[in-house]
């Protein structure tokens, strides 16, 4: 009883003093609402609108030795490709990135064509290079069907079905869709923008409340009074996490008001008021643990300076599971879903695409998150026992 | 009332052990000013600290009326008014809700708040700045401050480390007369201080301490009589074996 009073009565002066220190507030309780939307549906836009131009634009198209194969050249003319004269220095092009891709035609494709054998053709490019995918797909993509075309031609010219040499029919689905590039885009961005602005909502509060009130002097004071430390400690984290919720629920309903306004993010993505009440339930465990992390090291460190430059390797940590992922991609499993920053960074996802999270899913991944939570607010009050924390310098 | 008794606390400072107090050991009564007077870096902070809790001794024992302070922290926090070495307040609240704010910790209520802040402010003489925010307080009025959030919740026992330090004349006058008021409710008083005058005029017994020892204590008579010096400064450099610590 005597423990939550004391907690209530920090909880109340922490906010108090940082409800006063008007700028630090703007920048923790604003920063996250207006930046969030204006990077995602900014990125978003840009991303779509980059892929539709790639896609629907003529095609440039520098190729060697055109006059090898004139048919084809007139065929992809009529494909909306614009032939252009190859480069000089058709490897430093690529390099340099002047040309995108670049279509090399044998010498000997005449002959080959003639005799009805399989005619050379290179295509030259980069495929490390984001830029140069598409127009390297859609090249392939006219190439094979041309390709098809001819041979097509050839068997009926000799009696056969077509379909005899057709064993297998494969349909092709271009993954490069504005859709798919926008959600890449977004499936890499958000998930860490919201967990960071969780794990981090409450670094101003509980930094200053912590290394800082040790640096000012006023700790030590603060614990030779009768109110047990564990309580003090805990007041404080708990007026820090408020704060990080409170950041938290203004970028999520400046995500929606964001949804609203630019209709092709809000076309993709799931942000109605159920999913951004989930991803406030997923959320919870996250301001809770990085805000106990950050009172543990806080604790520890010997002046504020020390505490936060925490803050560096802290801001790195939520996004390693995306790293690991893009890196080596793994199928959803129950036991993501207790692993911190991955399983948020899975159920974000999840919940962004509009799939559905199982109870079994939650299960684990609320009491993971939470017991976690619990072990860092522990350890914090631990630190908050010793006897070197309160003498300070 | 406050019993010490031969309190024993070393740090391990770059793998050399410092013995910061060995073997402290005095009485403070109720009714009385004790001063702990020594140069500086004598173990008076540290000696203190191990009184007002924040530090177990490695040996020894404190009885804060009659309580032992290892035994029931909790009590004796209860019992005791604490001005530490570190008197940092948070300056973007008032005075008035620093104090509060200590108050609330040791569990009163607002009108018990607001009645002894009324008090403590009219003795202290702090009304002018009481509703302003600590941010740009002077260091006098920011050791007012502090003594006032220390004594909110009305303690028998006061212990203040170096209470004087960097106040001007004024307002250390003041001070005095205020631990002279609470000496006169009764109240355990125990202060530090490196200034001998300070002491000499105000306390009623004085406990020399240097290098974590006590090397010599009594009225200001007793220490006269044990050194054999006429003069209570001659008295004090002999005790100390040096002169340091002599003049703030």
């Amino acid at each position: 009883m005597k423990s939550i009073r004391t907690l209530l009565v920090v909880m109340r002066k922490e906010l108090r003093d940082i409800f006063r220190d008007r700028r630090t507030l703007l920048l923790a309780l604003g920063m996250g609402p207006l930046l969030t939307p204006i990077l995602i549906i900014g990125l978003g836009t840009l991303g779509e609108s980059r892929a539709r131009s790639q896609i629907e634009k003529p095609l440039e198209l520098p190729v060697v030795g055109r006059e090898h194969a004139p048919n084809l050249i007139a065929w992809l003319e009529g494909q909306n490709v614009v032939i252009k004269a190859p480069p000089k220095d058709i490897e430093a092009a690529i390099a340099n990135q002047e040309e995108d891709v670049i279509l090399r035609i044998g010498a000997d494709f005449p002959r080959q064509w003639r005799k009805s054998l399989p005619a050379p053709l290179e295509i030259i490019q980069d495929s490390t290079r984001q830029d140069a995918q598409i127009p390297g797909k859609r090249l392939q993509a006219l190439l094979s069907s041309y390709g098809g075309q001819a041979g097509s031609l050839r068997l009926l010219a000799r009696g056969v079905s077509p379909g005899t040499a057709t064993a297998i029919q494969i349909r092709h689905t271009d993954l490069a869709t504005p859709e798919a590039q926008r959600g890449r885009m977004l499936s890499f961005i958000l998930p860490y923008f919201l967990i960071i602005s969780a794990f981090l909502g409450g670094a101003a509060l509980i930094l200053d409340a912590t290394a800082g009130e040790r640096e000012r002097q006023s700790l030590e004071p603060l614990l030779a009074t009768p109110a047990p430390r564990g309580a003090i400690v805990s007041g404080k984290i708990a007026a820090a996490c408020l704060l990080a919720l409170s950041s938290l629920l203004l970028t999520l309903l400046a995500f929606k008001l964001g949804a609203l306004l630019s209709p092709t993010v809000g076309r993709q993505m799931e942000v109605s008021f159920t999913a951004i009440a989930q991803l406030l339930l997923i959320l919870v465990p996250m301001v809770f643990i990085g805000t106990t992390l950050l009172t543990y090291l806080a604790a520890s460190a010997k002046s504020m300076k020390e505490a936060q430059s925490h803050m560096t390797w802290l801001m790195l940590l939520p996004m390693l599971p995306t790293i690991v992922l893009i890196v080596n991609p793994v199928k959803t499993q129950l036991w993501q879903f207790a692993v911190p920053f991955l399983a948020q960074n899975q159920l974000i996802l999840k919940v962004v695409r509009g799939e559905v999270i199982t109870a079994q899913q939650w299960a684990v991944y609320l009491g993971a998150g939470f017991g976690l939570a619990a072990i860092l607010w522990f350890a914090a009050t631990r630190r908050y026992q010793q006897e070197q924390l309160a003498i300070s310098g | 009332m406050i019993e010490v008794q031969d309190l024993h606390k070393s740090f391990i400072a770059k793998k050399t052990v410092v013995k910061a107090v060995d073997g402290v050991g005095f009485e403070a009564r109720d009714g009385e000013i004790t001063g702990l007077l020594g140069p500086n870096g004598a173990g008076k902070t540290t000696t203190l600290r191990m009184l007002y809790t924040l530090m177990k001794p490695d040996s020894g024992k404190v009885l804060v009326d009659g309580v032992d302070v290892a035994s029931d922290p909790e009590t004796v926090r209860r019992a005791l008014g604490v001005l530490p070495d570190a008197r940092g307040v948070y300056k973007r609240l008032t005075a008035r809700e620093n104090i509060a704010y200590f108050g609330e910790l040791h569990g009163l209520d607002a009108a018990t708040i607001a009645a002894r802040t009324e008090r403590l402010s009219r003795a202290l003489n702090m009304e002018d700045f009481l509703d302003r925010r600590t941010e740009g307080f002077s260091q006098g009025q920011r050791t007012k401050t502090a003594i006032a959030r220390a004594l909110v919740h009305d303690p028998k026992n006061v212990i203040l480390d170096e209470p004087t330090n960097g106040l001007d004349v004024m307002t250390t006058r003041g001070l005095r007369e205020f631990l002279k008021q609470l000496r006169g409710e009764g109240r355990c008083v125990v202060f530090s201080s490196h200034i001998m005058q300070e002491v000499a005029a105000l306390c009623d017994r004085i406990v020399i301490v240097a290098r974590g020892q006590v090397v010599a204590s009594g009225t200001a008579d007793e220490l006269r009589a044990q050194t054999g010096e006429e003069n209570l400064e001659d008295a004090f450099v002999k005790a100390i074996g040096s002169e340091e610590g002599l003049h703030a």
